[in-house]
């Protein structure tokens, strides 16, 4: 009978763990042991807020399915981020839905404001569908923004004041992480700006016109059409892509994520290879946003390589 | 005879004469009354008023009347406060010397002020939710306890705007607002009022709107002019945000360059209040930065002026009135002489008589006082809350 007992509290100990698991892993629920809560509006900034504030805070970034550029809050959770102690947003008309809802200014903060007489605006964008998510439209700035490595850096930096400001106490932790974080930016950076530096001024084509600011800070001629990974392209989007291609002779489609292999086979069919170079704009199955980065410099190194030849 | 004669005598008196005596006891409550309430009255307005003012530090509005803009500012009232853009609230609260809360009082909602704000204004103002929660989306509102005792209104009902000119066949449709919240009972005029976000104050007023999409309506089409399409009147707007529409709702030009009738400024700390002040000094401004609490005081300095004179005068009346109430007590000692006589052949003497009538008078006083003191606590516990209603 006695050798039950210890087999009972383990067994209700696992339970209660498990239990506190669950409850901790849920999007509005988490338990946040008195820590300030950073909201974040999408994955790059959820990573420099968890980089930067390491166990000082809470950070949330809402499960979405699909492109949090063209996610909509629901009420709930626009009540949970006015509950929250910091509101980070990406800014470039990255938010659309900012302007019905309700966020406190107080509390929110624009990580792309020191560097707003820079953005780039869209003109003429095309409304268009893919998949579940219904139509949108890239109207407005390009909102990008991280992938100029350097408009990423600054964006740290705004996150990193941000929470200082709201954490006063904890400045020195927050400093001394945000330090580590921006020498991996600055990193990141170099690293990409050799391996573009290597592709040179051979024309690209991307398979979504994401890749603005990164076009720009790292000098490459990249032309964009509105494939979509997961989506086969049809014969009228491949004759729209040959229409550019005439003037513009890439070699290499760039794509936000895995291809289907029917759309790599119909693009080496007319010359075209394909790269993966993904924004991680939602938070990766595999890895965090610098593995995705890391990655993305190794795959761009395969087009340098085919360049240099 | 003892005391309890002429005091049994004098109950009885009055009791035989009460509608006399109750002119009389009203006459000296009057008299009493009045110059008090006059000073609680204006104590408590000054205190209702002041709580407020002193709450808001400094109130950002058009150059004018800078009581208007407190009033307007602080508590909501209808008057046609010269508007301002966001942008002047924005570039006050620019530099990290304070940050700024705008306030755009301006429509009506059956009969109670729609405030446009932001969430922000809950928090600084410690309002707490009886029901639901802060308004979140376009469209939304939260309404004060006695908006929504007055409306029988609670979280998923809806709330329809008032608009402007009845008669007025281009102006901008009402708005059917959802209620999300139902404020705690405060005692300030956030009981009586609606609050909404400024971009729906933005929607009601039609700088915002939201409509069937233009890409789809050729038939409605004046002009196109490349990407641009003129539509005609057929194209339906939304009167109502919800979520099937709340995606085609969009604001025209820059939200910055929108109208607010005053902002609410935070100075960091007493010494960026009075840098911000400073900025705001100059006839050549189109903008005023205010203290209300000084305009508060300023305005209760005159009041208070008012005050004394009125009291002075109301003293003299009062005095006039005690002077014609003692004139009454002596004419009826004439008229009582054979009563008086009668009392004296049973026996009492003239100190009891005159007992007697100082009993009454003192008992007229009594009453008075006492009817006085039960009027002023009472208009103790209503001042207030007549006060929400008036101001």
């Amino acid at each position: 009978m006695r050798t039950y007992f210890p087999n009972l509290t383990v067994l209700a100990l696992v339970v209660l763990v498990v239990g506190c698991d669950q409850s901790g892993s849920s999007d509005g629920d988490a338990d946040n042991n008195g820590k300030p809560v950073v909201y974040a509006t999408n994955y790059p900034l959820a990573y420099f807020a968890e980089r930067i504030a390491g166990d000082t805070a809470a950070v949330r970034f809402p499960e979405i399915d699909g492109d949090p550029a063209f996610w909509r809050p629901s009420d709930a959770q626009v009540a949970d981020m006015q509950g929250a102690d910091l509101i980070l947003t990406n800014g470039a008309t990255y938010e659309k839905w900012a302007k019905t809802v309700s966020l406190p200014p107080k509390k929110t903060v624009d990580t792309s404001v020191s560097f707003a007489s820079a953005l780039i605006e869209i003109k003429d964008a095309t409304t268009h569908s893919h998949g579940s998510e219904g139509e949108h439209s890239h109207a407005g700035t390009a909102f990008t923004t991280w992938m100029d490595f350097d408009q990423a850096r600054q964006q740290a930096i705004a996150v990193r004041d941000a929470l200082v400001k709201a954490m006063p106490d904890d400045k020195e932790t927050l400093n001394a992480n945000a330090d580590a974080l921006l020498a991996d930016l600055a990193k990141l950076h170099e690293d990409m700006r050799s391996v573009t530096t290597a592709i040179g001024d051979r024309p690209l084509v991307a398979s979504h016109p994401v890749y603005q600011y990164f076009a720009r800070q790292y000098k490459l001629k990249i032309e964009s059409v509105l494939w979509e990974p997961e989506t086969v392209p049809t014969e009228a989007d491949v004759a729209d892509l040959k229409r550019i291609l005439k003037d513009h002779p890439a070699a290499w489609m760039i794509w936000e994520g895995e291809p289907a292999s029917e759309s790599v086979g119909l693009l080496k069919g007319i010359g075209v290879e394909s790269v993966i170079v993904d924004p991680a704009g939602n938070r990766p199955d595999q890895g965090d946003w610098l593995s995705v980065m890391k990655r993305n410099i190794d795959n761009l190194r395969a087009v340098a390589g085919r360049s240099s030849n | 005879m003892t005391i309890a004669g002429p005091v049994y005598l004098g109950c009885r008196y009055l009791w035989q004469h009460r509608w006399r005596s109750a002119l009389v006891t009203l006459v000296v409550t009057l008299g009493l009354l009045l110059p008090a309430a006059i000073w609680l009255v204006v104590d408590l307005a000054e205190a209702h008023l002041r709580e407020r003012a002193d709450s808001t530090p400094l109130l950002l509005g058009a150059k004018g009347s800078s009581l208007e803009l407190v009033f307007n500012g602080l508590y909501f009232s209808e008057n046609d406060q010269p508007r301002i853009k966001l942008q002047d609230a924005n570039d006050a609260a620019a530099d990290g010397l304070g940050r700024s809360i705008p306030i755009y009082a301006r429509y009506q909602a059956q009969g109670y002020t729609v405030v446009g704000t932001t969430v922000d204004y809950i928090d600084f103002r410690g309002l707490q939710f009886k029901k639901g929660q802060a308004f979140t989306q376009l469209g939304d509102c939260v309404v004060g306890s006695d908006v929504a005792q007055d409306l029988n209104l609670s979280p998923g009902d809806a709330l329809v705007t008032t608009p402007e000119r009845v008669f007025d066949l281009t102006g901008v449709f009402p708005l059917k607002m959802r209620v999300v919240g139902v404020l705690a009972p405060t005692g300030t005029p956030d009981d009586r009022a609606v609050l909404a976000d400024l971009k729906t104050t933005w929607v009601i007023e039609g700088l915002a709107h939201g409509h069937q999409d233009a890409t789809q309506l050729d038939d409605a089409v004046l002009e196109q002019r490349g990407e641009n399409r003129a539509l005609n009147a057929s194209v339906v707007e939304y009167t109502e945000i919800t979520d099937d529409n709340i995606a085609s709702f969009h604001f025209h030009g820059d939200m910055k360059d929108y109208p607010i009738t005053a902002a609410i400024l935070i100075p960091r700390d007493p010494k960026s209040g009075v840098i911000l002040l400073g900025r705001y000094v100059g006839e050549d401004r189109p903008l005023q930065l205010i203290r209300p609490a000084e305009q508060i005081s300023n305005l209760f300095d005159t009041v208070f002026r008012i005050r004394a004179l009125v009291t002075v005068l109301l003293v003299v009346v009062a005095l006039s009135s005690f002077l014609i109430v003692g004139l009454v007590l002596l004419l009826s000692k004439r008229l009582r002489s054979a009563e008086f006589m009668s009392l004296r052949l049973i026996g009492a003497s003239p100190g009891v008589i005159r007992f007697l009538v100082l009993f009454e008078a003192i008992a007229i006083l009594c009453i008075s006082v006492l009817l006085t003191c039960g009027l002023l606590v009472a208009l103790w516990f209503a001042t207030p809350w007549v006060l929400t209603w008036v101001v």
